[in-house]
């Protein structure tokens, strides 16, 4: 029995209560919390932004491996408990942390290769493993232009896409090139938007159409799919600013 | 501490259940095993720990995939920092009132515990409905199980998540009602409560982990 114990018991027998320190730990992640939902905000001032970049990614992982401890320390009442708790807890979470930084160290060695000459072939990811091996021009391409190539296939293919889309239920009233026709459909290649120009705004105003003017709903005329392709499609035409569009309506969208 | 090797003294017993220092008098009926630390609580820590490895796996996994989809919307189109950040709050606000109410426990104040379980489990399970509505509108946005590398992994991890919340809101609200209605053993109770808790703030460290590195970090970048 510890001096320690029996000071940290009152006289009735029972703990402590740690009531004012669990609502002041409270208060600091709330705190926390708040900074960290800021940071997203900050990056609207470039003045403040810029000039301190790299810090602001690491400094939302200290947060949050502040908060971590935090509950599991205080909350879950691990620091000062005893041992075997510690040890049951914490190994597996440096497994855990092990398995999370390999799998990153892998992501990094497959789409970003660093130094010269090692790099991952295609074979080795396709069997399940990773062996680092002396690069030349003769070998078999790289899994990071593989990637880039199924990238690049992918992304033609959803504008071609998005494009057929386009022509089979927008172009009748958004014109050829999305100029817009009068009392008919906005100016799609200038940077106003009257419902918004983010792909949310644009996903729901092709699916369920917009109340009040003419742009009807197209989730019967096309799938979710294609809705999407379209839609990325729109986003592309921003700014093209095609001549004889019509004038802009809506608010101004700035990227 | 060397408690195991002089177990017999009560004030020695309950020191040894992990701190638990009001288990004065009542420590006959908490099942202890040779070290004099509850079985119960021991059970919880391990199963945390593999825990820790499960989701560690799968926030990993939507690392290793992260940036790789070739069809639908990518996480920056569909992700809603405001929506999520108040869901965030409220399930950092139910770890609070979580220790608050293993605290009561240990005070021997059932009533008060009582309260503030209800009050965690209405907070987790308004959680749980913001995440069935962010699911459903990713859905509508064209976000499905199957779209893409994203869809898969996104929905898996959080889904697992949010299944553990589900898990632990039935949990402390049958734990409320039995309090309630007097039904469980009352020298239990404290330890009973206290291993809840374990459960459910390890609920909440792995959505801190998610909420940072999944959505924040996002918007980062």
């Amino acid at each position: 029995m510890s001096a320690a114990h029996h000071d940290h018991a009152d006289a009735g027998g029972l703990p402590h209560s740690h009531k004012k320190a669990y609502i002041r730990l409270g208060v600091l992640l709330t705190v926390v919390t708040a900074i960290e939902l800021g940071l997203p905000f900050l990056k609207a001032y470039p003045d403040i932004w810029m000039p301190f970049e790299p810090v602001w990614a690491p400094l939302l992982v200290a947060l949050s491996v502040f908060k971590f401890g935090a509950v599991v320390g205080e909350f879950m009442h691990l620091r000062g408990d005893r041992r075997i708790f510690q040890f049951l807890f914490l190994s597996p979470l440096a497994i855990a942390v092990i398995i999370f930084l390999l799998l990153g160290a892998l992501t990094v060695s497959l789409f970003l290769p660093f130094g010269e000459g090692i790099a991952v072939t295609a074979i080795d990811v396709k069997a399940g493993y990773v062996r680092p091996t002396k690069s030349s021009g003769a070998e078999p391409p790289l899994a990071e232009d593989k990637f880039k190539a199924a990238f690049a296939d992918a992304k033609a293919k959803n504008f071609e896409a998005g494009k057929a889309a386009y022509d089979k239920v927008c172009k009748a009233c958004h014109g050829d090139k999305g100029e817009g026709k009068a009392a008919l459909g906005f100016n799609l290649t200038d940077d106003c938007y009257k419902y918004g120009g983010t792909f949310k705004d644009l996903y729901v105003t092709v699916a369920d159409g917009r109340a009040g003017n003419k742009m009807p709903a197209q989730a019967g005329a096309l799938k979710s799919e294609e809705i999407r392709q379209v839609v990325y499609y729109i986003r592309s035409l921003k700014g093209t600013n095609v001549p004889g569009g019509q004038p802009c309506v809506g608010d101004k969208v700035a990227d | 501490m060397s408690a195991q090797l002089a177990a017999t003294d009560p004030h020695e017993v309950a020191d040894a259940a992990g701190h638990d220092h009001g288990d004065h008098g009542h420590h006959a009926v908490v099942e202890n095993n040779f070290m004099g630390l509850p079985n119960i609580k021991l059970a919880m820590w391990a199963f945390l720990g593999s825990e820790c490895m499960f989701f560690g796996s799968l926030i990993g996994t939507y690392f290793f995939y992260h940036g790789k989809a070739l069809a639908g919307p990518l996480p920056q189109d569909v992700f809603s920092i405001g929506i999520t950040s108040i869901s965030t709050f409220l399930l950092l606000m139910s770890s609070l009132t979580m220790a608050l109410a293993v605290d009561a426990m240990k005070q021997r104040n059932p009533a008060t515990a009582r309260n503030f379980l209800v009050i965690t489990a209405l907070l987790g399970a308004t959680f749980v409905g913001f995440q069935v509505y962010e699911f459903s509108h990713f859905v509508h946005l064209g976000l499905k199980l199957s779209t893409s590398l994203f869809g898969s992994t996104f929905y898996v991890m959080t889904g697992f998540h949010g299944g553990h919340v589900t898990v632990g809101v039935i949990w402390l609200s049958m734990l409320a009602l039995l309090i309630h209605k007097g039904k469980l053993n009352p020298a239990k109770l404290p330890i009973n409560v206290e291993v809840a808790g374990l459960y459910w703030h390890f609920v909440d460290i792995v959505w801190i982990v998610i909420f940072t590195f999944v959505y924040l970090l996002e918007f980062i970048q």
